[in-house]
């Protein structure tokens, strides 16, 4: 080898080594870039990854009854879920026979597991039974990927549905989610009942933990010693005015029936037992959605979403007659002692019939004996004299046509007519006497609900205060202290005392004499009470009855309506009879009339008398022998 | 004991070096704190590469006591023989995450891609150093050199080992550029890989660097035709990587180098790994966060941190500290066996020692580069540093050969 090429060589090693060196350098910048002049970048940006904020969902609030007793829990579920990147295939046919399915089922719940997330760890199977899931926990160090995830879901431990007063939970809408900074995506919301309206006490307040996690997102354990980890709180419990027995025999006696009951304390207007009937099961509803029984609610000919308790708009009937009273006697078209004289009809333009016994009636003969004529009369007393308005105007003061803001949702006004109505809805000049004096009677364009009956005779039982009715007694704070509602009621001044008792003494006749006689007296508790029967153009009439005890110190009032069970003096009254047993006695011993609600079936031709129109027809003898 | 210090001792000392780093990092990748969550045979990585190195050590003893003459006279029969192993692997190799290039040999599976890097390596040599010197009138040698090159690349695209195949095609220019190639021509033949590097970036970067190369090369070399294919050839490397981005390429290949031009664009897909491994180095910082301390690294955040992702654990864990520290030594790797080379009389010698020396850099730079986002990931072990047997020892083996020719400068004469 000649020097010269010796030298070529050392000069080609140089020019290599540069070029080496020149690479290096470009990297070896990098490193310092990256590591010493961007250092402050990076470290943040390592931290946030591996740190990760869970939500820690509080407990919701429990629902007590007025006694304390547990209406609404919440119980455990358990889901297993699915990590599709640990997760091995050849344990799909372990994990079929753990979960009792088939393979096929499990195949498609992990491959839509791994549409959505390799990394990300899903629900597999929610809410499994509790042996499923011990099944899977002895097994799960043979099931990697595999892990479990336990939420709550409502658990109604009574025999007590309540299903409109208690309501239900739903996924949060978007609009609901955004707009809120305490629901995420994917929360549930009580979205009816007392779940809805104190869905802010209920739902406490969202925790965080902070994990460390990997690159699949796997938790590794807590970030630096739990410290910035915010417990979640829980919801505060409330304590509803129902009486959870009483709730219970207002529901049994409603099975098989549509319609509602309301009874409340008179005095206080805390509601002792609501049912709107037919009911649906809140049990189903809670956890994982059953959409096939949800839409099997939703489209149901006989509405159960509806509550009818104190949403449905119904003609009171008769029972609308000793309100009557109270306002004539305020107008002073009748007094104590007037006495209108039934012949069978009562001749206005054409004849309008009573059914009852022919004779003189005053005041509380015509109410406990549910006499029209002497309605009719006052009714056209009311609309000659100019009176319309303000009829109209003190019937609201009973609660009746107005709403009475009581704290669930879904009220209704009910219709008390005055004469802007009647332009609205006849024109203007083109209604006259003749379409009131049905009204009298609690027939016609007049329409209540069950809670505003309760109202109005609560106003009589307690001597003509109307009370603000509730469904929340009161809320148990953080500390254990108990908050309660405290709702005003007022005195209707224009009531006179006098004139109040003679309306009672007229109710407390339709329980010794009149059309409640055969089930709704209670013997040594004194009863009173009227009876109602709203016509019904579009079918069956509906059956009502309204009633409070002990008559002289009233503790219960109750307002009950039967849709299409005909008279109210068969079909409602031994319901509110039984609720008012059960509710003064604590227990029920009239064992037959029990027997006879729970298996009333509403006869199916209406009577014949019920063609004439504005007739009252509660004077009908109960079809039931051997009654005492 | 006066043989003992005929060996080279400081690369020898490089080798343990590198080889210490590389298990420290594959035992924090495998078996840290949260290990559990990784695969069992994943899990073993770190016992299996020890007792790589082990073989290794005995492997590399035993290549000291083999004449050099061996070396050379085996050559074409050892590139025959790899070439077979490699065609048997198309058709029988175990297919691992997509590519099809190891063979199973009893217990053990073995990259047949490294063999064929040896193999070539040699055969090359010998070809080149046994013809007369290239010259720019005389390009015929070059040109059959090319067909020992052509053979394993055109093999390892059939075996889905594009990452493998660059290799081959880089080392080409050095063993030509050693044995006399114009500068001129060895410009223009590295010119395409960096003009496309800048036309991925933008292809007005591209045409820049197309012009500097082709000015470049008309003062160097002075011939027109040089200069000429030069333009041509830096118009194509353009056109055809404008071409390939936007035609040729598989989605996933696109997306790589896309992601690697903008990695924020879609922090979640590929731009995934380029921002995970810069955040793991740079989150490292001057000192690092400690042996078996980094997040990044324990909590899996970095894909293949035991291969191809094994510089960011270091990067993570001992900081610019260690990750300079493993830099400077490959530095010096480089420099020691081209200095070897130069020192040494025997041309087959120097051109297997230049030759190693450019396989280690070029492992080395494609796989730094691509953990610290200087260019698209491209899937390659660090030398020494990542997980892997059969590329372990392989290069093992070529250091040992290096170390061999050296130890018997003085009797491997040029007059066989």
């Amino acid at each position: 080898m000649s020097p010269s090429r010796q030298r070529d060589i050392k000069s080609t090693a140089r020019i290599l080594q540069v070029v080496i060196l020149l690479v290096w350098l470009v990297m070896f910048g990098r490193l310092i870039q990256l590591q010493i002049i961007d250092y402050e970048k990076y470290a943040p940006m390592s931290r946030e990854n591996f740190v990760r904020q869970d939500f820690v969902n509080p407990a919701r609030g429990l629902i007590l009854d007025r006694n304390g007793v547990n209406i609404v829990e919440n119980e455990p579920i358990y889901s297993i879920t699915i990590n599709p990147v640990s997760f091995k295939m050849a344990n799909v046919p372990l994990l079929a026979s753990l979960l009792h399915t088939t393979e096929e089922d499990v195949l498609q719940r992990i491959r839509e597991a791994q549409q959505y997330s390799w990394f990300r760890t899903s629900r597999l199977y929610t809410e499994v039974s509790f042996d499923v899931f011990s099944n899977i926990q002895e097994n799960i160090w043979q099931l990697p990927g595999i892990g479990h995830q336990i939420e709550s879901k409502r658990h109604y431990p009574l025999p007590l549905t309540a299903s409109h007063t208690l309501g239900y939970l739903r996924e949060a809408s978007r609009e609901e989610y955004l707009s809120s900074d305490r629901i995420r995506l994917g929360d549930k919301i009580g979205k009816s009942g007392v779940e809805m309206v104190y869905e802010e006490y209920l739902r406490g307040e969202l925790g965080a933990e902070y994990n460390r996690v990997n690159a699949y997102g796997q938790r590794l354990g807590h970030y630096n010693n739990k410290e910035f980890n915010v417990p979640p709180v829980k919801g505060l419990d409330i304590i509803t005015t129902l009486d959870a027995d009483l709730q219970i025999l207002s529901e049994k006696l409603m099975e098989g029936k549509k319609g509602g009951i309301v009874a409340m304390d008179p005095n206080t207007g805390e509601i002792l037992s609501m049912v709107s009937a037919p009911q649906y099961d809140l049990s189903r509803l809670a956890g994982r959605l059953d959409s096939e029984y949800w839409r099997s609610i939703n489209m149901n000919e006989e509405t159960p979403l509806f509550n009818r308790a104190i949403s449905s708009r119904q003609p009171p009937g008769s029972t609308f007659k000793p309100f009557m009273g109270l306002i004539g006697l305020h107008l002073g078209l009748i007094t104590k002692d007037t006495k209108i004289y039934n012949s069978g009809a009562y001749f206005r333009g054409r004849a309008y019939r009573d059914l009852a016994d022919p004779g003189e009636y005053d005041l509380k003969e015509a109410i406990g004996k549910s006499s029209n004529t002497y309605f009719f009369w006052m009714m056209d007393q009311i609309a000659s004299q100019r009176y319309f308005n303000q009829w109209s105007k003190l019937a609201k003061d009973f609660g009746l046509g107005r709403r009475n803001y009581i704290d669930l949702p879904f009220e209704t006004a009910g219709i008390m007519p005055d004469s802007t109505y009647m332009n609205t809805n006849f024109g203007e000049r083109r209604w006259g006497t003749g379409d009131l004096m049905s009204l009298g009677v609690g027939q016609g364009m007049v329409s209540v609900s069950p809670l505003q009956m309760a109202v109005a005779t609560s106003v009589i039982a307690n001597g003509g205060y109307r009370v603000q009715p509730h469904i929340v007694r009161g809320i148990i704070e953080k500390d254990g202290t108990i908050s309660y509602t405290d709702p005003n009621r007022e005195r209707l001044d224009w009531i006179r005392n006098d004139h109040l008792e003679l309306v009672q003494e007229g109710m407390r006749g339709v329980v010794t004499s009149g059309s409640g006689r055969w089930y709704s007296d209670l013997g040594e508790i004194a009863v009173a009470g009227k009876t109602g029967t709203s016509q019904n153009p579009h079918g069956q009439n509906h059956g009502w009855y309204i009633a409070y005890a002990p008559y002289d110190d009233p503790q219960i009032a109750v307002a009950v309506l039967v849709e299409n069970a005909g008279f109210g003096s068969i079909s409602a009254t031994p319901i509110a009879s039984l609720v008012i047993e059960l509710y003064l006695k604590g227990e029920i011993e009239r064992q037959h009339v029990y027997d006879y609600v729970l298996n009333f079936r509403p006869r199916e031709d209406p009577p014949e008398e019920i063609e004439t129109g504005e007739s009252d027809v509660d004077e009908v003898l109960p079809e039931t022998e051997g009654l005492p | 004991m006066n043989a003992f210090k005929e060996l080279d001792w400081p690369l020898v000392f490089i080798w343990a070096a590198l080889s210490a780093f590389g298990l420290v990092a594959i035992y924090s990748a495998t078996q840290g704190p949260v290990s559990e969550f990784l695969p069992i045979y994943i899990q073993e990585n770190f016992s299996r590469q020890v007792t790589w190195v082990a073989i290794s050590i005995v492997v590399i003893a035993a290549v000291q006591f083999t004449s050099p003459r061996t070396f050379q006279g085996a050559s074409y029969l050892l590139y025959a023989f790899a070439t077979l192993l490699m065609i048997i692997t198309v058709f029988f190799g175990v297919e691992v995450s997509g590519s099809q290039s190891w063979l199973r040999l009893g217990p053990l599976n073995f990259q047949t891609a490294e063999l064929m890097k040896l193999a070539t390596i040699l055969a090359a040599a010998n070809y080149l150093t046994s013809r007369r010197d290239i010259s720019a009138e005389n390009l015929k040698t070059a040109f059959v050199t090319l067909l020992f090159f052509a053979v394993p690349v055109a093999l390892l695209i059939l075996q889905n080992e594009a990452g493998v195949a660059i290799i081959f095609i880089a080392l080409l220019p050095f063993m030509l550029f050693w044995s006399g190639l114009p500068h001129g021509i060895s410009l223009l033949m590295i010119s395409p890989a960096l003009i496309a590097y800048f036309t991925v970036i933008n292809w007005q970067f591209g045409m820049a660097a197309a012009v500097i190369f082709a000015i470049a090369i008309f003062f160097i070399q002075r011939r027109h035709w040089i200069t000429a294919s030069s333009v041509l050839v830096g118009l194509l490397t353009v056109i055809g990587t404008e071409v390939a981005l936007h035609q040729v390429l598989q989605p996933h290949q696109t997306a790589r180098i896309e992601a690697f031009v903008n990695p924020s664009v879609d922090p979640q897909g590929t731009g995934w790994n380029i921002l995970q491994a810069t955040t793991a180095i740079g989150s490292g910082g001057l000192t690092g966060k400690g042996f078996m301390e980094g997040t990044q690294t324990q909590l899996r955040f970095l894909p293949e941190q035991w291969t191809d992702f094994i510089f960011c654990v270091v990067g993570e864990e001992f900081g610019f500290m260690g990750a300079g520290a493993i830099m400077i030594l490959f530095l010096l790797l480089f420099l020691r066996l081209i200095n070897m080379a130069s020192n040494h009389k025997h041309p087959f010698a120097q051109l297997v020692m230049v030759s190693v020396a450019a396989v280690f850099f070029i492992h080395f730079s494609i796989n730094i580069a691509s953990a610290t986002a200087i260019m698209p990931v491209i899937g390659l072990p660090l030398p020494f540093i990542s997980y892997g047997g059969s590329a372990f020892l392989t290069n093992s083996i070529l250091l040992a050969i290096c170390l061999n020719f050296d130890f018997y400068k003085r009797s491997f004469s040029i007059y066989s």
